[in-house]
């Protein structure tokens, strides 16, 4: 359309100006896209992190577990329901897990301990703990195997394959229950609460320690993708529908704290965005009005001949427009250009947050933060980007609008 | 029937406590085919008078009527449809758009008209070459010398075939040859085309062209003379 040319063509008149008001909205913009996108990359690694070592995509525990995880509301059955949902969903992981407090004693000293029984084959493929094993290796099938971490090495005065009693009161049992472990694994993640508290053992030595069979206290279920998320969750239901006193969930569900926490993040990133956003608008609105004052006379001419004030103010409009559009396309641009060394190498934080991890909301994140695009988000941002330099070109149009032919060519 | 009728107009300025009668009582009427000079001294009324006829301003008495529309009775609206419909305007400088081609000026009007785009293209050249300025369609005005630009003006003007053209000093700001040649370019027009060309002057050797010169003095009508 010949007003699209005329906008245009305006604004490369003064086309310094123009190019720098297009630097401030393609700088704005990349700035805008890189945060996203290192943002996106650090929700999917606490996502990703939260679910493969303190939930799964789907979950299955006794009834009531999520709200109050008491020791002793555990699934009975767990094997039962670890198969049927094997069955339902064989592209799955299965990881059935027990929580246990205790004591965990040396020769020497004895510190509180957050034990884990678990499958360590399944697991071996879910959490990256495996990989965090500085000294000796990951469990096997052997039921005295324990894994603990640095932390709790030291505390303990004990090196690999030294002797370690647990101690601990669980089930119906009245009196201490207690198991000899032997040290087959040391691991380092960074994180002080896992590497001075956290242990790991077989399934089975967890199950007698609570004197009991066939219990776990949640069966976790782990898929290629969390976007099966929403259908395992169906097929799990279906699975398990004749099964009484479980309670089914999905990741989200599982892990309130984390989704809140990112919301919440989240929405605090935003109002920094969009105060950059505001910010580069009102360079868009110096840009476009400075341009319209300067052709006061020509506007008059053009509503002498004919031209309505309205057709005036789309031409004005357009012009913000246009730049928005120019803008928001270099900024696409710019953007993914910044975003990029974060997606290849990642951003080493690793010197301020003072170790390789880091606890976030729960989950121990790596200190290296990989950017992650996200297409969505950048997308919403260059259209609110368009819509607010639109805007701004709002009230130089209704300036302009408003002028009299009369008046108007007077101006020189 | 005239094309326009002027009735007792009036048109006041408040200047701080001072009323200005810049238009005291005019009556004029515009036909058909005429080639009029407005004359008369600097600050006498001929840019009010335009402004009046150009439907550009509101008198403050009296009536302009164009087409048998008294234009005190029309909106904003229909009266910027009545500029682009039936008059055609030169001004004394700056009458083109910077950005666009000698060509795309001249096609402003029908464009704004909504004109389809071929017969545009072919009432745009026609009037391009009727002022002389062919092969000049692509250079902006930038590019144009100050009496080229007036013709573009004069070109714009007449390609919506008005019923009437009001040009307000278009010689001013050209040298006497070329002043006199716009001058001679419009009278040329208007026998040849019939174009009814109302425009102000203050240049005596202008008048010598004009077929009727009405002089204005302190806003009123001093003579109306025919030749
Ligand atoms: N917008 C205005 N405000 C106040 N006075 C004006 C305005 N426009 C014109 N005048 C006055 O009206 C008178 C006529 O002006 P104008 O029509 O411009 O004369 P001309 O075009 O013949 O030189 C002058 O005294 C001028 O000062
Ligand atoms: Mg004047």
């Amino acid at each position: 359309m010949k007003i699209l040319m005329l906008a245009a063509r305006n604004l490369f008149r003064n086309t310094r100006r123009t190019l720098i008001t297009l630097m401030a909205i393609t700088f704005g913009l990349a700035m805008i896209h890189f945060t996203i996108n290192l943002q996106t990359g650090q929700y999917h690694e606490m996502i990703t992190k939260g679910i493969s070592t303190l939930a799964g995509h789907v979950v299955v525990s006794a009834a009531g577990y999520r709200d109050d995880p008491d020791p002793d509301r555990v699934l009975t059955g767990a094997d039962a329901v670890a198969e049927a949902l094997a069955t339902a969903l064989p592209d799955a992981i299965i990881a059935p897990r027990i929580f246990l407090g205790g004591l965990l004693n040396s020769p020497t000293s004895s510190v509180g301990v957050a034990l884990t029984g678990l499958d360590p084959e399944a697991e071996a493929k879910v959490q990256d703990i495996v990989d965090k094993i500085r000294e000796g290796r990951w469990l096997d099938d052997d039921v005295h195997g324990i894994v603990i971490g640095e932390k709790m090495a030291e505390s303990l005065s004990v090196g690999l394959g030294d002797k370690l009693v647990y101690m601990g009161q669980h089930g119906d049992a009245t009196e201490m229950t207690s198991q000899l472990f032997r040290v087959r694994g040391i691991f380092r993640t960074g994180s002080a609460e896992l590497d001075g508290f956290a242990a790991f053992s077989n399934l089975e030595a967890a199950r007698s320690l609570f004197g009991a069979g066939d219990i776990a206290h949640m069966v976790t279920v782990h898929l290629p993708e969390a976007s099966g998320t929403a259908a395992a969750l169906e097929l799990a239901r279906t699975a398990l529908a004749d099964t009484p006193g479980i309670e089914i969930l999905s990741w989200r569900q599982a892990l309130p704290e984390i989704t809140a926490m990112i919301q919440l993040d989240r929405a605090s990133g935003d109002v920094v965005l969009i105060i950059l956003g505001i910010i580069v608008s009102m360079g868009v609105l110096n840009t476009v009005l400075m341009s319209a004052l300067e052709r006061t006379r020509e506007f008059g001419v053009m509503m002498a001949i004919g031209m309505k004030p309205l057709q005036l103010a789309r031409v004005i409009l357009l012009e913000g427009m246009v730049l928005g559009i120019l803008g928001s396309l270099l900024g696409i641009g710019a953007g993914l250009l910044l975003t990029w060394p974060a997606i290849a190498w990642g951003i080493d934080y690793s010197e301020y947050l003072g170790g390789e991890s880091v606890d976030s909301g729960g989950v121990v994140v790596s200190t290296i933060f990989f950017a992650r695009i996200n297409p969505l988000r950048m997308g919403i941002y260059t259209l609110g980007a368009v819509v607010f330099t639109t805007l701004a070109a709002l009230y130089p149009a209704i300036h302009v609008a408003r002028l009299r032919p009369v008046d108007a060519m007077k101006h020189v | 029937m005239p094309i326009v009728t002027v009735r007792g107009l009036t048109r006041e300025y408040q200047q701080g406590a001072v009323t200005v009668k810049a238009l005291n009582g005019v009556d004029l009427e515009i036909e058909e085919g005429e080639f009029t000079a407005l004359m008369g001294p600097s600050g006498s009324g001929k840019t009010t008078l335009l402004n009046q006829i150009g439907a550009l301003d509101e008198p403050t008495s009296g009536t302009v009527v164009i087409d048998g529309k008294d234009l005190t009775t029309l909106s904003s609206a229909q009266l910027s449809d009545l500029r682009l419909q039936r008059l055609g305007f030169i001004f004394q400088s700056y009458n083109l758009i910077p950005v666009l081609s000698a060509f795309e000026n001249a096609e402003f009007v029908l464009m704004l008209r909504g004109t389809d785009a071929a017969e545009r293209r072919r009432r745009v050249m026609e009037t391009l070459a009727d002022v002389g300025l062919t092969g000049m369609e692509h250079r902006r005005p930038s590019e144009l010398s100050g009496g080229q630009q007036q013709r573009v003006a004069v070109a714009r003007a007449i390609a919506g075939r008005p019923a009437l053209i009001l040009a307000d000093e278009p010689t001013a700001n050209l040298d006497s040859t070329t002043g006199h040649e716009l001058i001679a370019l419009m009278k040329g027009l208007n026998e040849q085309h019939k174009v009814t060309f109302v425009f102000a002057t203050h240049d005596p050797k202008v008048m010598e062209a004009a077929r009727r010169v009405v002089e204005l003095e302190d806003g009123k009508i001093a003579r109306d003379t025919r030749k």
